[in-house]
């Protein structure tokens, strides 16, 4: 990372500064377990215990002179507090069954971006029963299948349960904040997309000079010389539609197949040689497609890989830098929400997911997600100071305070393809600003 | 006539199946004359046969009657899927509190004993 300055000719050379890094993705790893046939109902069950046992700490002091009662024990306008999981009953949600109907009625034509209609129903279970809920406190549309509650109400005379009040989890404890006496940067860029038409490879080279330190003058290398880290998440690449076809593949079509893995491990090289890299897989990259995603294959880089810099890593990922806590996903889980629930950005779906203490709460209803049975680790148990997610469609962030002093930095971090912005985040003060790289030469 | 033993037939005693339903069907199809229904036994239905399983109800005993129970549990969470050790092991975990004498019971199982596995394994 050497920098000239032209007026007395002398050679400035800027060291990269280091953080201590912890990989926390122990819990997304699929590999120790053994598939025995089980299904949804294993995580369901681990992931009502977990927020139960959390919820019924939380009501003592909420609703101190309430009992908890199960869905089976409700009685006619007694007042009391239930605790259990939401399910969402969705008109328009897609259903396999669908396709055998043999009545053609005139279904409605389903919107693509999401699939919320007025006469969507929440019930509340638990693991023997279930209950309607009315009332006009719960607005289904800020709802998904898979959070869990605690709510306080009556039965009602039809059976279902009116809600008077409600208490989500709330946001989790978080370690004190480390003090940082110093700049140092994290940088997050996502949905490269290399592969796609819309992949301009000039673009993306100019990130890496960026970071890498080969661009701009003194000051600008002083700034990327204090870049501890480059994050990517997810949507590295795109195979092109075309060569998915089910058909055996042409030398010309597996050209095409491995061309745009191959340039990616290029630019990877590049960045790996001077920056240490995480890279996580997204739902367009060659790893599995169901949450928790595995890492990428190491022999899908073989250039990168051969660094000590370069790091694969599961999605969801978790990390620690310096004592910051970091968790970020690629996307997948606040498009889902955004499916099947509204909110005025996406920066609210990511803080409802931090409200309800769980990552992915439409797994595995809509989302595809492997079937543990011992645990749920999508749960989050303690606050991030990042919270990040991949491929969105702009850049957003906010910096949120909780009610026990937590601080959490949220980002949206948009399609570097399409925007060609990447997030700089420094980890002395939470702040967060955008990159820009245009490569356009018309302009 | 299939009236006489209907009772026979669904013999259901509160904490436990009747111990011999194979020998009072056999004795049921023998009686039956001709245009009457002979409803299936249920020890050798070919659904429960085909998996080769050990027809349990001969070797019906208290410690069965208290894994079904185990089973059974909703507390513990849903039971098909995993092992009875498995889910013992899980709820130990969880801070549940399983019977000790269950954790025993199954430990002390050889590997093969089709009692480690659930009550549904097999049959759903």
């Amino acid at each position: 990372m050497d920098g000239a300055t032209i007026e007395d000719g002398e050679m400035k050379l800027f060291e990269r500064k280091q953080a201590i890094y912890k990989s926390l993705d122990e819990k997304y790893l699929v590999h120790g377990q053994r598939y025995k046939g089980q299904q949804y109902s294993q995580i369901y069950f681990a992931r009502l215990h977990h927020l139960r046992n959390l919820l019924h700490s939380l009501v003592t002091k909420w609703k101190p002179h309430l009992e908890v009662i199960t869905v089976l024990g409700l009685e006619e306008s007694r007042e009391c507090v239930i605790v259990g999981t939401i399910y969402k009953h969705m008109k328009l949600k897609p259903c396999i069954l669908d396709e055998y109907s043999k009545e053609r009625t005139a279904v409605p034509l389903v919107k693509p971006h999401n699939f919320l209609h007025p006469d969507d129903q929440l019930i509340l279970e638990d693991e023997i029963g279930r209950v309607k809920l009315r009332g006009s406190l719960l607005n289904p549309t800020d709802f998904v299948t898979g959070i869990g509650l605690a709510l306080h109400g009556m039965k009602t005379i039809e059976g279902d349960f009116l809600v008077q009040d409600l208490l989500e989890a709330g946001f989790p404890p978080q370690t004190k904040l480390p003090r940082l006496g110093e700049d140092k940067y994290v940088v997050f860029v996502s949905g490269l997309n290399v592969g796609s038409n819309i992949f301009n490879p000039l673009q993306f080279q100019l990130f890496v000079d960026h970071v890498t330190g080969h661009l701009g003058g003194d000051n600008e290398q002083k700034m990327t010389s204090q870049i501890v880290r480059v994050v990517i998440a997810g949507n590295s690449v795109i195979i092109p539609h075309s060569v998915l076809n089910g058909q055996a593949l042409t030398p010309e079509d597996q050209r095409k197949l491995t061309e745009p893995i191959k340039e990616v491990d290029i630019l990877l090289t590049q960045l790996a040689a001077a920056v240490p890299l995480d890279i996580m897989p997204g739902p367009t990259d060659p790893a599995n497609s169901f949450l928790p995603q595995q890492p990428l294959h190491r022999c899908l880089f073989p250039g990168a890989s051969s660094y000590n810099t370069f790091f694969s890593c599961t999605n969801p990922h978790q990390f620690e830098l310096d004592g910051f806590q970091f968790l970020g996903t690629s996307g997948q889980n606040i498009d889902d929400l955004d499916k099947y629930s509204s909110a005025q950005t996406k920066l609210e779906f990511v803080e409802r997911t931090l409200r309800w203490r769980h990552l992915a709460p439409t797994a595995p209803n809509t989302l595809g997600c492997y079937p543990f049975t011992e645990k749920d680790p999508f749960f989050i148990e303690n606050c991030p100071n990042v919270y990040f997610v991949g491929n969105q469609d702009k850049y957003e962030t906010v910096l949120l305070h909780g009610p026990e002093e937590q601080q959490v930095r949220l980002v949206c971090i948009p399609r570097f393809s399409e925007s060609g912005v990447a997030v700089m985040l420094n980890l002395r003060d939470l702040n967060c600003h955008a990159l820009n790289f245009s490569a356009d030469l018309d302009s | 006539m299939a009236s006489a033993d209907i009772k026979g037939f669904f013999r259901q005693k509160k904490g436990g199946v009747s111990k011999k339903p194979a020998s009072s069907s056999r004795k049921k199809s023998g009686k039956s004359s001709v245009g009457t229904i002979c409803l299936p036994e249920p020890a050798e239905t070919p659904a429960l046969m085909a998996h080769g399983k050990v027809d349990r109800q001969d070797e019906y005993g208290d410690g069965d009657e208290k894994l079904n129970q185990f089973d059974m549990e909703m507390r513990y969470g849903p039971c098909v899927g995993l092992s009875r050790l498995e889910r013992w092991e899980r709820a130990c975990s969880m801070g549940l509190n399983p019977p000790p004498e269950i954790g025993n019971l199954l430990r002390s199982l050889s590997s093969s004993n089709p009692k480690l596995e659930c009550l549904w394994e097999g049959r759903v």
